[in-house]
């Protein structure tokens, strides 16, 4: 029984993989990857460890998948991109992804039923996960926090270039209005 | 953890808490003197510590990291590379890009993932490790402002190394659900009461293998390297080139014995062909390169072929010491000679505004105009090509030795043809360098300072002091292996 809804799972973040990768629009893709980490997500859970499912849907379902989106709906401005958005809308759009999405509803469901349904039948508890990360792991903690800070410093300086041009461009801007007011004084 | 246990960590700790002091003193004011005196000091400092850190060694500091002697060495090893990157990175970024503060922040912390992988004794230090190293390093290839060739190579090696990494991970995923174990001795011993014939194993082993094949681009995972090095400011591609490589060569070594991955023989046989084709691709395509940073990215290449072999010659017992013994000792003569080759290019390319590239028309005439450091290139060169009385010369020896006594002659027969392919490219570059008369005489003009000469007669005195009286580093790492 539980094996089933492990195979189930798992076959469902395949199908919205491949979905993902062959959608021609990003956004559609994105939703299909969304179901794809929501899949993940459920194996984590069905295999004992809730504290990972859980961050698997908030960091990468949820504040990852949000930036993205956040990014394509910057570049699809104007108003032909709202034209487009309520073409979106359509059935077609949202129900294969959305029939996916409540197959796994349907599963965690089952699953919560089944008391822990732990294929392992183990459960690592968040405090567990704590404790080793902060036990015989914690020079792992400090390793990762010296990594965050390279990608930090690494995203400022490479992200800066482009801050920089368009306070250029911006003045450079402002320097020609001036001359051409100039020009148009006298 | 203990005091003992802090002491022995002494490098790391300096490193890090190096890499916070930097990042303060650049948020509070911003000095590109003050930084980079900073950097040197900070390098320094770990090398030194490095010192009394040995004191505690051999220790197993928590599941991840061992603080052996080796350990130790190779990370006074980075430090000192980091700090001869740093001194000649001070020209370069003054005429590049503005705010270089960072730079030198990047470049520590690149150490430090350098460092924590020869110090890794886990599967999950080494993945940290590694990204650290790498992540650093993008942003350093990326670093000059103005420049689209930097941008281009930052992007390329950021989507193939990342691809490299999940194919490491996956393949360290198989292992874990193989044997439940991620450190390296412990996967040893679990691996030893399975069958050899594990079809999941052998999956994760190819999966290991093209992932650290691609990070030291060994030859079916090559292709990223020339245009990677060409594109990085010259500093970082002698560090890339230097410290990268051999950080990820002494891990994979580690992995290697530790994990006694020498056990099966399909593994050994798929390196031996990998170096092979090392050997022969990487020698054969530098010879027809005019640009002098693909052609050492090519020898590069050839080079990580010729230390493949140590690990092939690790197969049978008995040559096992000698045969990380010389890995090691080829891995410290490597990491000067590509200092000191890729020295004299950054210096020359820190005089070009716009240009990253070094041409063989570039040096022509060099030894008439700066003899210290066509010197020092002409020293490079010939101990990369292995002639005698250099570094490379006893580092290629080793490595002959240890392949013979293995009875490899397929491997020999590829490193003596190599090494024979490599020397008419790396003359071809000394035979420009001693022209005359040539007509891009003038382009070759260097920055020069004290520093300079002083840093370039020291790598000098180094390579050949390698070369000439290889006993008390021999003595050494006999006694620490």
């Amino acid at each position: 029984m539980m094996e089933s809804l492990f195979y189930l799972a798992s076959f469902i973040a395949l199908v919205a993989t491949v979905l993902a990768l062959s959608r021609a629009n990003a956004t559609h893709a994105l939703i299909y990857l969304i179901v794809s980490l929501l899949a993940v997500a459920v194996i984590f859970f069905l295999l004992g460890a809730p504290f990972a499912a859980a961050l698997e849907v908030l960091i990468y379902a949820g504040a990852i998948m949000v930036l993205f989106i956040f990014v394509i709906m910057m570049l699809n401005l104007g108003d032909s991109g709202v034209a487009k958005e309520r073409q979106w809308l359509s059935p077609r759009y949202w129900i294969v992804p959305g029939l996916l999405a409540a197959i796994l509803f349907g599963e965690m469901l089952v699953a919560l039923q089944h008391h822990s349904a732990a294929l392992s039948g183990k459960m690592i508890s968040p405090k567990a996960v704590a404790l080793e990360l902060f036990g015989p792991y914690v020079l792992a903690v400090e390793i990762a926090s010296m990594l965050l800070l390279a990608g930090l410093v690494g995203a400022y300086h490479l992200g800066r270039r482009f801050l920089a041009r368009t306070e250029m461009e911006e003045e450079l801007q402002e320097e020609l209005k001036e001359q051409e007011q100039q020009r148009a004084q006298p | 953890m203990s005091t003992a246990d802090l002491l022995a960590l002494l490098p790391l700790l300096v490193l890090s808490v190096g890499a916070l002091l930097l990042m303060l003193q650049i948020a509070f004011i911003r000095n590109v003197q003050f930084s980079s005196a900073l950097t040197l000091l900070i390098f320094a400092l770990a090398a030194l510590s490095c010192g009394p850190a040995t004191d505690y060694a051999p220790r197993l500091v928590t599941p991840l990291l061992i603080a052996d002697k080796l350990a130790l060495l190779f990370t006074a090893l980075f430090c000192l590379a980091g700090f001869v990157t740093t001194v000649l990175s001070m020209d370069y970024m003054q005429r590049r890009g503005d705010q270089p503060e960072e730079y030198y922040l990047l470049l520590i912390l690149s150490s430090l993932g350098a460092c924590v992988l020869a110090y890794a004794e886990h599967l999950g230090s080494l993945i940290l490790g590694m990204e650290l190293l790498s992540v650093a390093l993008y942003a350093l290839i990326a670093y000059p402002d103005k420049s689209i060739l930097p941008l281009e190579a930052a992007s390329k090696y950021l989507v193939l190394s990342g691809a490299a990494s999940a194919t490491l991970l996956f393949g360290f995923a198989l292992l874990y659900a193989i044997t439940g174990s991620l450190g390296f001795s412990d996967l040893g011993t679990q691996l030893a009461t399975q069958p050899s014939g594990n079809i999941m194993l052998l999956v994760a082993m190819a999966l290991i293998l093209a992932g650290l094949g691609f990070k030291l681009s060994l030859v079916p995972f090559h292709m990223w390297t020339p245009d990677v090095y060409q594109g990085a400011p010259s500093p970082v591609t002698g560090f890339l080139a230097s410290v990268a490589k051999a950080a990820i060569f002494l891990l994979f070594l580690r992995l290697f014995i530790d994990a006694k991955l020498y056990r099966y023989n399909m593994l050994l046989n798929c390196l031996a062909l990998v170096a092979i084709l090392s050997m022969l691709v990487g020698n054969v395509l530098a010879l027809q390169q005019d640009n002098i940073k693909r052609m050492l990215s090519y020898s590069s290449i050839a080079h990580m072929g010729y230390l493949l072999i140590i690990l092939v010659v690790c197969g049978s017992s008995n040559n096992r010491a000698l045969a990380i013994e010389a890995a090691s000792y080829y891995l410290i003569a490597y990491t000067a000679t590509t200092l000191a080759a890729f020295g004299l290019l950054s210096l020359i390319s820190a005089q070009q505004q716009q240009r990253e590239n070094v041409l063989l028309d570039d040096v022509s005439g060099l030894f008439w105009q700066q003899p210290l450091l066509a010197g020092l290139m002409l020293i490079a060169l010939l101990s990369l090509a292995g002639i005698p009385l250099t570094a490379g010369f006893v580092a290629k020896f080793y490595i002959f030795s240890a392949a013979i006594s293995g009875y490899h002659w397929g491997l020999i027969a590829a490193l003596i043809l190599g090494s024979a392919i490599g020397i008419y490219y790396y003359l071809r570059v000394i035979f420009y360098m001693s022209k005359r008369n040539s007509p891009s005489y003038t382009l070759a003009s260097t920055a020069s300072g004290w520093h300079i000469s002083s840093l370039s007669t020291a790598l000098m005195i180094i390579i050949l002091l390698l070369g000439t009286a290889p006993q008390p580093l021999m003595a050494y790492l006999r006694s620490i292996l």
